[in-house]
Protein backbone atom coordinates (compact mmCIF):
# COMPACT_ATOMS: atom_id res chain seq x y z
CA UNK A 1 0.00 0.00 0.00
CA UNK A 2 1.69 3.16 -1.17
CA UNK A 3 1.17 6.57 0.63
CA UNK A 4 -0.57 9.12 -2.00
CA UNK A 5 1.42 11.98 -2.11
CA UNK A 6 -0.27 15.21 -2.67
CA UNK A 7 1.79 17.83 -4.24
CA UNK A 8 1.99 21.45 -2.66
CA UNK A 9 0.06 23.77 -3.90
CA UNK A 10 1.60 26.40 -6.18
CA UNK A 11 2.74 29.57 -4.25
CA UNK A 12 2.63 32.51 -6.20
CA UNK A 13 4.25 35.45 -4.52
CA UNK A 14 3.44 38.12 -6.37
CA UNK A 15 0.17 37.66 -6.45
CA UNK A 16 0.10 37.90 -3.03
CA UNK A 17 2.20 40.92 -3.11
CA UNK A 18 0.14 42.40 -5.74
CA UNK A 19 -3.40 41.62 -3.17
CA UNK A 20 -1.63 43.08 -0.06
CA UNK A 21 -0.34 46.28 -2.40
CA UNK A 22 -4.12 46.56 -3.25
CA UNK A 23 -5.66 46.52 -0.65
CA UNK A 24 -3.22 48.62 1.24
CA UNK A 25 -3.92 51.31 -1.36
CA UNK A 26 -8.02 51.31 -0.85
CA UNK A 27 -7.54 51.29 2.88
CA UNK A 28 -5.31 54.33 2.51
CA UNK A 29 -8.28 56.03 0.10
CA UNK A 30 -10.90 55.62 2.59
CA UNK A 31 -8.28 56.61 5.39
CA UNK A 32 -7.82 59.76 4.22
CA UNK A 33 -10.33 60.52 1.91
CA UNK A 34 -11.83 63.93 3.41
CA UNK A 35 -16.05 62.59 3.01
CA UNK A 36 -18.53 62.97 6.34
CA UNK A 37 -19.34 59.34 6.62
CA UNK A 38 -22.36 60.13 9.39
CA UNK A 39 -23.89 61.27 5.53
CA UNK A 40 -23.58 57.29 4.84
CA UNK A 41 -25.87 56.52 7.40
CA UNK A 42 -29.73 58.66 6.09
CA UNK A 43 -28.29 58.25 2.55
CA UNK A 44 -30.51 55.05 1.25
CA UNK A 45 -33.76 57.05 2.67
CA UNK A 46 -32.41 59.89 0.97
CA UNK A 47 -32.20 58.37 -2.34
CA UNK A 48 -35.83 56.26 -1.87
CA UNK A 49 -37.34 59.84 -1.25
CA UNK A 50 -35.65 62.19 -3.76
CA UNK A 51 -36.74 59.03 -6.33
CA UNK A 52 -40.38 59.36 -5.18
CA UNK A 53 -40.02 62.90 -5.79
CA UNK A 54 -38.64 62.58 -9.53
CA UNK A 55 -40.87 59.59 -10.59
CA UNK A 56 -43.49 59.64 -8.40
CA UNK A 57 -45.49 62.27 -10.05
CA UNK A 58 -43.08 63.60 -13.51
CA UNK A 59 -43.81 67.10 -14.71
CA UNK A 60 -44.82 65.85 -17.59
CA UNK A 61 -45.60 69.37 -19.40
CA UNK A 62 -42.40 69.77 -20.02
CA UNK A 63 -41.39 66.94 -21.81
CA UNK A 64 -41.91 68.67 -25.17
CA UNK A 65 -39.21 70.86 -24.10
CA UNK A 66 -36.85 67.91 -22.95
CA UNK A 67 -37.65 66.06 -26.26
CA UNK A 68 -36.44 69.71 -27.95
CA UNK A 69 -33.38 70.08 -25.91
CA UNK A 70 -32.55 66.07 -26.78
CA UNK A 71 -32.79 67.13 -30.40
CA UNK A 72 -30.59 69.84 -29.84
CA UNK A 73 -27.67 67.30 -27.96
CA UNK A 74 -28.49 64.81 -30.59
CA UNK A 75 -27.52 67.26 -33.69
CA UNK A 76 -24.46 68.62 -31.58
CA UNK A 77 -23.39 64.68 -31.75
CA UNK A 78 -24.20 64.30 -35.49
CA UNK A 79 -22.24 67.72 -36.20
CA UNK A 80 -19.48 66.32 -33.54
CA UNK A 81 -19.01 63.02 -35.23
CA UNK A 82 -19.40 64.03 -39.14
CA UNK A 83 -16.65 66.59 -38.42
CA UNK A 84 -14.54 64.22 -36.53
CA UNK A 85 -14.55 61.59 -39.43
CA UNK A 86 -13.66 64.30 -41.60
CA UNK A 87 -10.76 65.05 -39.51
CA UNK A 88 -9.68 62.00 -38.61
CA UNK A 89 -9.97 59.95 -41.63
CA UNK A 90 -7.14 61.54 -43.50
CA UNK A 91 -4.55 61.55 -40.37
CA UNK A 92 -5.69 57.87 -39.40
CA UNK A 93 -4.18 57.37 -43.32
CA UNK A 94 -1.08 58.78 -42.72
CA UNK A 95 -0.76 56.53 -38.97
CA UNK A 96 -0.84 53.46 -40.75
CA UNK A 97 1.73 51.29 -41.56
CA UNK A 98 2.66 51.92 -45.51
CA UNK A 99 1.26 54.65 -45.81
CA UNK A 100 2.94 57.23 -44.29
CA UNK A 101 6.47 58.44 -43.30
CA UNK A 102 7.63 56.83 -39.87
CA UNK A 103 7.88 59.62 -37.95
CA UNK A 104 4.90 61.38 -39.12
CA UNK A 105 3.00 58.03 -38.27
CA UNK A 106 4.49 58.22 -34.84
CA UNK A 107 3.70 61.59 -34.46
CA UNK A 108 0.13 60.93 -35.35
CA UNK A 109 0.17 58.06 -32.65
CA UNK A 110 1.53 60.24 -30.23
CA UNK A 111 -0.90 62.76 -30.70
CA UNK A 112 -4.23 60.76 -30.90
CA UNK A 113 -3.06 58.34 -27.60
CA UNK A 114 -2.85 62.36 -26.28
CA UNK A 115 -6.07 63.27 -27.19
CA UNK A 116 -7.85 60.17 -25.89
CA UNK A 117 -6.07 61.06 -22.67
CA UNK A 118 -8.22 64.23 -21.98
CA UNK A 119 -11.78 63.96 -21.33
CA UNK A 120 -13.59 66.12 -23.69
CA UNK A 121 -15.34 68.06 -21.31
CA UNK A 122 -11.86 69.77 -20.69
CA UNK A 123 -11.60 70.33 -24.44
CA UNK A 124 -15.00 71.78 -24.61
CA UNK A 125 -13.46 74.28 -21.35
CA UNK A 126 -10.44 74.76 -23.39
CA UNK A 127 -12.18 75.95 -26.52
CA UNK A 128 -14.53 77.86 -25.61
CA UNK A 129 -12.83 80.80 -24.98
CA UNK A 130 -12.65 80.95 -28.80
CA UNK A 131 -15.80 80.08 -30.20
CA UNK A 132 -18.66 80.93 -27.00
CA UNK A 133 -20.81 78.48 -24.98
CA UNK A 134 -22.48 77.71 -27.86
CA UNK A 135 -23.76 73.90 -29.41
CA UNK A 136 -21.07 74.23 -32.21
CA UNK A 137 -19.11 74.35 -29.01
CA UNK A 138 -19.70 71.14 -28.47
CA UNK A 139 -19.72 69.90 -31.42
CA UNK A 140 -16.05 70.94 -32.02
CA UNK A 141 -15.27 69.40 -28.91
CA UNK A 142 -16.82 66.50 -29.54
CA UNK A 143 -15.02 66.48 -32.94
CA UNK A 144 -11.68 67.11 -31.67
CA UNK A 145 -11.74 64.39 -29.13
CA UNK A 146 -13.36 61.44 -32.11
CA UNK A 147 -10.09 61.95 -33.36
CA UNK A 148 -8.27 60.18 -30.57
CA UNK A 149 -10.40 56.83 -30.66
CA UNK A 150 -11.46 57.61 -34.78
CA UNK A 151 -7.90 58.31 -35.54
CA UNK A 152 -6.77 54.67 -33.64
CA UNK A 153 -9.57 52.79 -34.74
CA UNK A 154 -9.09 53.97 -38.51
CA UNK A 155 -5.11 53.12 -38.87
CA UNK A 156 -6.11 49.81 -37.05
CA UNK A 157 -8.34 48.59 -39.80
CA UNK A 158 -5.90 50.02 -42.84
CA UNK A 159 -3.43 47.84 -41.21
CA UNK A 160 -5.73 45.18 -40.87
CA UNK A 161 -6.39 44.55 -44.11
CA UNK A 162 -5.10 41.72 -46.48
CA UNK A 163 -2.14 42.52 -48.90
CA UNK A 164 -2.82 40.88 -51.74
CA UNK A 165 -5.86 43.50 -53.10
CA UNK A 166 -3.37 46.08 -52.43
CA UNK A 167 -0.26 44.46 -54.33
CA UNK A 168 -2.53 43.30 -57.33
CA UNK A 169 -3.70 47.56 -57.37
CA UNK A 170 0.08 48.21 -57.06
CA UNK A 171 0.88 45.88 -59.94
CA UNK A 172 -1.76 47.50 -62.20
CA UNK A 173 -0.30 50.58 -61.94
CA UNK A 174 -2.23 52.88 -58.90
CA UNK A 175 -0.26 55.47 -57.37
CA UNK A 176 -0.92 55.75 -53.38
CA UNK A 177 -4.72 57.66 -53.49
CA UNK A 178 -5.48 54.90 -55.52
CA UNK A 179 -4.50 52.02 -54.17
CA UNK A 180 -6.12 53.42 -50.74
CA UNK A 181 -9.64 53.86 -52.87
CA UNK A 182 -9.06 50.15 -54.38
CA UNK A 183 -6.66 48.20 -52.32
CA UNK A 184 -7.79 49.45 -48.84
CA UNK A 185 -11.29 51.00 -49.05
CA UNK A 186 -14.08 47.73 -50.28
CA UNK A 187 -12.07 45.65 -47.56
CA UNK A 188 -12.04 48.59 -44.47
CA UNK A 189 -15.34 49.73 -45.42
CA UNK A 190 -17.48 47.65 -43.23
CA UNK A 191 -15.34 48.07 -40.00
CA UNK A 192 -14.86 51.98 -40.64
CA UNK A 193 -18.64 52.49 -41.12
CA UNK A 194 -19.06 49.63 -37.82
CA UNK A 195 -16.69 52.56 -35.51
CA UNK A 196 -17.85 55.82 -36.99
CA UNK A 197 -21.49 54.39 -36.09
CA UNK A 198 -20.33 53.15 -32.85
CA UNK A 199 -18.73 56.82 -32.26
CA UNK A 200 -22.08 58.21 -32.64
CA UNK A 201 -23.58 56.18 -29.67
CA UNK A 202 -20.45 57.45 -28.01
CA UNK A 203 -21.27 60.92 -28.95
CA UNK A 204 -24.70 60.71 -27.95
CA UNK A 205 -23.80 60.37 -24.51
CA UNK A 206 -21.23 62.68 -24.76
CA UNK A 207 -23.07 65.61 -25.69
CA UNK A 208 -25.83 65.16 -22.97
CA UNK A 209 -22.74 65.60 -20.53
CA UNK A 210 -21.22 68.76 -22.49
CA UNK A 211 -24.92 70.35 -21.94
CA UNK A 212 -23.39 70.60 -18.09
CA UNK A 213 -20.88 73.50 -19.05
CA UNK A 214 -23.50 75.13 -20.38
CA UNK A 215 -23.20 74.80 -24.13
CA UNK A 216 -26.82 73.92 -24.64
CA UNK A 217 -28.77 70.62 -25.08
CA UNK A 218 -30.66 68.02 -22.46
CA UNK A 219 -27.05 68.99 -20.14
CA UNK A 220 -27.51 72.28 -20.07
CA UNK A 221 -32.05 71.82 -19.04
CA UNK A 222 -30.84 69.48 -16.43
CA UNK A 223 -28.64 71.69 -14.66
CA UNK A 224 -31.05 74.25 -14.63
CA UNK A 225 -34.00 72.18 -13.11
CA UNK A 226 -31.34 70.54 -10.65
CA UNK A 227 -30.56 74.07 -9.40
CA UNK A 228 -34.25 74.94 -9.30
CA UNK A 229 -34.76 71.57 -7.27
CA UNK A 230 -37.20 71.19 -9.51
CA UNK A 231 -37.32 67.25 -9.00
CA UNK A 232 -40.47 66.19 -10.93
CA UNK A 233 -38.97 67.76 -14.06
CA UNK A 234 -35.27 66.33 -13.43
CA UNK A 235 -37.06 62.79 -13.73
CA UNK A 236 -38.85 63.85 -17.33
CA UNK A 237 -35.16 64.66 -18.21
CA UNK A 238 -33.59 61.30 -16.90
CA UNK A 239 -36.49 59.51 -18.33
CA UNK A 240 -36.23 60.59 -21.58
CA UNK A 241 -32.00 60.82 -21.65
CA UNK A 242 -32.25 56.66 -20.88
CA UNK A 243 -35.13 56.04 -23.56
CA UNK A 244 -33.30 58.40 -26.16
CA UNK A 245 -30.31 56.97 -25.46
CA UNK A 246 -31.16 53.28 -25.90
CA UNK A 247 -33.27 54.26 -28.68
CA UNK A 248 -29.76 55.42 -30.58
CA UNK A 249 -27.76 52.22 -29.46
CA UNK A 250 -30.41 49.89 -30.44
CA UNK A 251 -30.86 51.23 -33.76
CA UNK A 252 -27.19 52.17 -34.00
CA UNK A 253 -26.65 48.23 -32.88
CA UNK A 254 -29.28 46.74 -35.75
CA UNK A 255 -27.62 48.97 -38.81
CA UNK A 256 -23.89 47.69 -37.23
CA UNK A 257 -24.81 43.74 -37.30
CA UNK A 258 -26.23 44.60 -40.97
CA UNK A 259 -23.39 46.12 -42.23
CA UNK A 260 -20.81 43.47 -40.28
CA UNK A 261 -22.90 40.49 -41.81
CA UNK A 262 -24.57 41.54 -44.30
CA UNK A 263 -28.09 40.38 -44.68
CA UNK A 264 -29.58 37.61 -43.59
CA UNK A 265 -29.81 34.83 -46.32
CA UNK A 266 -33.50 34.16 -47.15
CA UNK A 267 -33.62 30.38 -47.55
CA UNK A 268 -36.19 30.31 -50.84
CA UNK A 269 -38.87 27.27 -50.64
CA UNK B 1 6.79 68.20 -23.04
CA UNK B 2 9.84 69.82 -22.25
CA UNK B 3 8.82 72.75 -24.60
CA UNK B 4 5.27 73.05 -23.26
CA UNK B 5 6.63 73.24 -19.25
CA UNK B 6 8.96 76.18 -20.02
CA UNK B 7 6.58 78.18 -21.58
CA UNK B 8 4.74 77.96 -18.41
CA UNK B 9 4.70 81.79 -16.23
CA UNK B 10 6.71 81.69 -13.38
CA UNK B 11 3.64 82.57 -11.60
CA UNK B 12 2.00 78.93 -12.85
CA UNK B 13 4.90 77.85 -10.27
CA UNK B 14 3.32 79.21 -7.05
CA UNK B 15 0.21 77.10 -8.44
CA UNK B 16 1.29 73.97 -8.35
CA UNK B 17 0.95 73.54 -4.34
CA UNK B 18 -3.16 74.56 -5.06
CA UNK B 19 -3.66 71.17 -7.07
CA UNK B 20 -2.18 68.92 -4.93
CA UNK B 21 -4.70 68.46 -2.78
CA UNK B 22 -7.92 68.50 -5.51
CA UNK B 23 -5.38 65.56 -7.65
CA UNK B 24 -5.11 63.25 -4.47
CA UNK B 25 -8.67 63.50 -4.02
CA UNK B 26 -9.27 62.59 -7.41
CA UNK B 27 -7.36 59.66 -7.43
CA UNK B 28 -9.02 58.63 -3.96
CA UNK B 29 -12.46 58.67 -5.30
CA UNK B 30 -11.15 56.62 -8.17
CA UNK B 31 -9.48 54.04 -6.31
CA UNK B 32 -12.87 54.29 -3.29
CA UNK B 33 -15.22 53.74 -6.44
CA UNK B 34 -13.44 50.86 -8.50
CA UNK B 35 -13.21 49.00 -4.89
CA UNK B 36 -16.85 49.15 -3.99
CA UNK B 37 -18.20 48.60 -7.41
CA UNK B 38 -15.75 45.86 -8.03
CA UNK B 39 -17.42 44.49 -4.67
CA UNK B 40 -20.80 44.79 -5.81
CA UNK B 41 -20.18 43.87 -9.44
CA UNK B 42 -19.08 40.32 -8.77
CA UNK B 43 -22.09 38.59 -7.11
CA UNK B 44 -24.42 40.70 -9.64
CA UNK B 45 -22.17 39.14 -12.76
CA UNK B 46 -22.96 35.83 -11.64
CA UNK B 47 -27.00 36.76 -11.42
CA UNK B 48 -27.02 38.02 -14.65
CA UNK B 49 -24.97 35.24 -16.51
CA UNK B 50 -26.86 32.70 -18.17
CA UNK B 51 -24.34 30.04 -17.19
CA UNK B 52 -24.19 30.59 -13.80
CA UNK B 53 -28.07 31.72 -13.20
CA UNK B 54 -30.72 29.68 -14.77
CA UNK B 55 -33.34 31.50 -13.58
CA UNK B 56 -34.39 33.65 -16.43
CA UNK B 57 -36.42 36.08 -14.81
CA UNK B 58 -34.18 37.41 -12.06
CA UNK B 59 -31.25 37.40 -14.68
CA UNK B 60 -33.49 39.54 -17.29
CA UNK B 61 -34.34 41.55 -14.95
CA UNK B 62 -30.69 42.74 -13.37
CA UNK B 63 -29.63 43.11 -17.18
CA UNK B 64 -32.52 45.49 -17.68
CA UNK B 65 -32.06 47.21 -14.70
CA UNK B 66 -28.11 47.96 -15.47
CA UNK B 67 -28.57 48.69 -18.73
CA UNK B 68 -31.17 51.06 -17.85
CA UNK B 69 -28.47 53.12 -15.41
CA UNK B 70 -25.81 52.30 -17.99
CA UNK B 71 -27.65 55.10 -20.08
CA UNK B 72 -27.02 57.66 -18.54
CA UNK B 73 -23.75 59.01 -18.24
CA UNK B 74 -21.75 59.99 -15.46
CA UNK B 75 -21.16 63.51 -15.10
CA UNK B 76 -25.29 63.81 -15.41
CA UNK B 77 -25.62 61.20 -11.99
CA UNK B 78 -22.96 63.46 -10.35
CA UNK B 79 -25.09 66.78 -11.06
CA UNK B 80 -28.48 65.47 -9.47
CA UNK B 81 -26.43 63.70 -6.62
CA UNK B 82 -25.00 66.67 -5.81
CA UNK B 83 -28.03 68.21 -4.91
CA UNK B 84 -29.32 65.47 -2.94
CA UNK B 85 -26.34 64.91 -0.86
CA UNK B 86 -24.18 68.01 -0.89
CA UNK B 87 -21.22 69.08 -2.25
CA UNK B 88 -17.69 67.15 -2.11
CA UNK B 89 -16.18 64.14 -2.62
CA UNK B 90 -19.63 61.97 -1.73
CA UNK B 91 -21.72 62.70 -4.62
CA UNK B 92 -18.72 62.03 -7.00
CA UNK B 93 -18.22 58.53 -5.35
CA UNK B 94 -21.64 57.26 -5.94
CA UNK B 95 -21.78 58.86 -9.44
CA UNK B 96 -18.91 56.60 -10.57
CA UNK B 97 -20.29 53.28 -8.27
CA UNK B 98 -23.80 53.38 -10.43
CA UNK B 99 -21.82 53.96 -13.67
CA UNK B 100 -19.11 51.13 -12.55
CA UNK B 101 -21.48 48.46 -11.30
CA UNK B 102 -22.84 48.76 -15.21
CA UNK B 103 -20.55 48.20 -16.88
CA UNK B 104 -18.09 45.51 -15.15
CA UNK B 105 -21.30 43.62 -14.59
CA UNK B 106 -21.97 43.59 -18.30
CA UNK B 107 -18.63 43.14 -19.49
CA UNK B 108 -17.91 39.99 -16.85
CA UNK B 109 -21.11 38.40 -17.35
CA UNK B 110 -20.12 38.05 -21.19
CA UNK B 111 -17.03 37.03 -19.76
CA UNK B 112 -18.68 33.99 -17.53
CA UNK B 113 -20.77 33.08 -20.64
CA UNK B 114 -18.68 32.47 -22.98
CA UNK B 115 -16.21 30.20 -20.54
CA UNK B 116 -15.81 26.87 -20.77
CA UNK B 117 -19.44 24.67 -19.67
CA UNK B 118 -17.68 21.49 -19.34
CA UNK B 119 -16.68 21.97 -15.75
CA UNK B 120 -19.99 23.52 -14.90
CA UNK B 121 -21.58 20.34 -16.23
CA UNK B 122 -19.22 18.40 -14.21
CA UNK B 123 -20.34 19.72 -11.22
CA UNK B 124 -24.26 19.83 -12.02
CA UNK B 125 -23.15 15.76 -12.79
CA UNK B 126 -21.94 14.83 -9.13
CA UNK B 127 -25.05 16.87 -7.73
CA UNK B 128 -23.62 20.11 -6.88
CA UNK B 129 -26.14 22.81 -5.78
CA UNK B 130 -25.83 26.41 -8.26
CA UNK B 131 -23.87 28.18 -5.75
CA UNK B 132 -21.70 25.31 -4.99
CA UNK B 133 -21.04 24.78 -8.57
CA UNK B 134 -20.86 28.95 -9.11
CA UNK B 135 -17.83 29.15 -6.32
CA UNK B 136 -15.86 26.75 -6.61
CA UNK B 137 -15.96 26.13 -10.49
CA UNK B 138 -17.26 29.70 -12.17
CA UNK B 139 -15.46 31.65 -10.15
CA UNK B 140 -12.14 30.56 -10.70
CA UNK B 141 -12.90 30.85 -14.81
CA UNK B 142 -13.84 34.21 -13.99
CA UNK B 143 -11.04 35.84 -12.00
CA UNK B 144 -9.08 37.13 -14.99
CA UNK B 145 -12.00 38.62 -16.84
CA UNK B 146 -12.76 40.07 -13.42
CA UNK B 147 -9.56 41.95 -12.61
CA UNK B 148 -9.21 42.65 -16.12
CA UNK B 149 -12.60 44.67 -16.59
CA UNK B 150 -12.08 46.38 -12.92
CA UNK B 151 -8.39 47.49 -13.90
CA UNK B 152 -10.23 48.98 -17.80
CA UNK B 153 -12.71 50.72 -14.67
CA UNK B 154 -10.10 52.08 -12.99
CA UNK B 155 -8.83 54.34 -15.57
CA UNK B 156 -11.94 54.93 -16.97
CA UNK B 157 -12.61 56.30 -13.59
CA UNK B 158 -9.72 58.29 -12.81
CA UNK B 159 -10.65 60.14 -16.44
CA UNK B 160 -13.96 60.83 -14.61
CA UNK B 161 -13.18 61.77 -11.58
CA UNK B 162 -10.58 64.08 -13.14
CA UNK B 163 -14.12 66.44 -14.42
CA UNK B 164 -17.02 65.52 -12.00
CA UNK B 165 -15.63 68.71 -9.65
CA UNK B 166 -17.36 70.57 -12.97
CA UNK B 167 -21.20 70.01 -11.34
CA UNK B 168 -19.65 70.00 -7.90
CA UNK B 169 -18.63 66.40 -7.27
CA UNK B 170 -15.25 66.61 -5.90
CA UNK B 171 -11.95 66.66 -7.03
CA UNK B 172 -9.86 68.46 -9.89
CA UNK B 173 -12.66 69.88 -11.38
CA UNK B 174 -13.58 72.12 -9.18
CA UNK B 175 -10.49 73.72 -9.61
CA UNK B 176 -11.04 73.39 -13.07
CA UNK B 177 -13.68 75.13 -12.83
CA UNK B 178 -12.87 78.01 -10.88
CA UNK B 179 -9.56 78.87 -13.23
CA UNK B 180 -12.09 78.83 -15.75
CA UNK B 181 -14.24 81.42 -14.44
CA UNK B 182 -11.10 83.63 -13.97
CA UNK B 183 -9.76 82.52 -17.75
CA UNK B 184 -6.33 81.98 -16.15
CA UNK B 185 -5.67 79.53 -18.85
CA UNK B 186 -2.00 79.23 -17.91
CA UNK B 187 -3.33 77.58 -14.71
CA UNK B 188 -5.61 75.30 -16.75
CA UNK B 189 -2.46 74.34 -19.24
CA UNK B 190 -1.18 72.71 -15.46
CA UNK B 191 -4.03 71.49 -14.28
CA UNK B 192 -4.59 69.40 -18.07
CA UNK B 193 -1.19 68.30 -17.73
CA UNK B 194 -1.33 67.12 -14.50
CA UNK B 195 -4.25 64.99 -15.54
CA UNK B 196 -2.23 63.94 -18.52
CA UNK B 197 0.22 62.57 -16.45
CA UNK B 198 -1.70 60.93 -13.82
CA UNK B 199 -3.73 59.06 -16.77
CA UNK B 200 -0.75 58.21 -18.71
CA UNK B 201 1.20 56.45 -16.19
CA UNK B 202 -2.25 54.80 -14.76
CA UNK B 203 -2.58 53.56 -18.46
CA UNK B 204 0.68 52.31 -18.66
CA UNK B 205 0.81 51.04 -15.01
CA UNK B 206 -2.69 48.84 -15.65
CA UNK B 207 -1.42 47.77 -18.90
CA UNK B 208 1.60 45.98 -17.15
CA UNK B 209 -0.37 44.68 -14.91
CA UNK B 210 -2.51 43.17 -17.34
CA UNK B 211 0.44 41.38 -19.43
CA UNK B 212 0.86 39.41 -15.78
CA UNK B 213 -2.47 38.47 -15.41
CA UNK B 214 -3.22 37.11 -19.02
Amino acid sequence: MSVIVVPARPRRPWLVAGWIAVTAVVVLAFWSIDINWVRLVDLPSEIVRYLFLMFGSPNWEKLPEALWQTWRSVEMAWVGTVLGILLATPLSLFAARGFGPAWLRSLLRGLFSLIRAVPEIIIAVVILSVTGLTPFTGALALAINGIGTLGKWGYEAVEGVSPGPIEAARAAGAGTSQVLRWGVWPQAAPTFWSFWLYRFEINVRSSAVLGLIGVGGIGDMLTSYTQYREWSTVGVLLIVVVIVTMLIDWASGVIRRRIMEGARARVLV
Amino acid sequence: MQAKSSSFSCRTGSFFPRTVAPLTETLQMAVIATAVGALISLPLSFWAARSTNPNAFWRVLVRGILNVIRSVPDLLYAAVLVAMVGVGALPGILALLLFNVGIIVKLVSEAIDTNEDGPLEAGRAVGATQAKINRTLALPDAWPAFANQTLYVFELNVRASSVLGLVGAGGMGLLIDSVRTFYRYDQLSLIILEILIVVVVIDVASSAIRRRLV
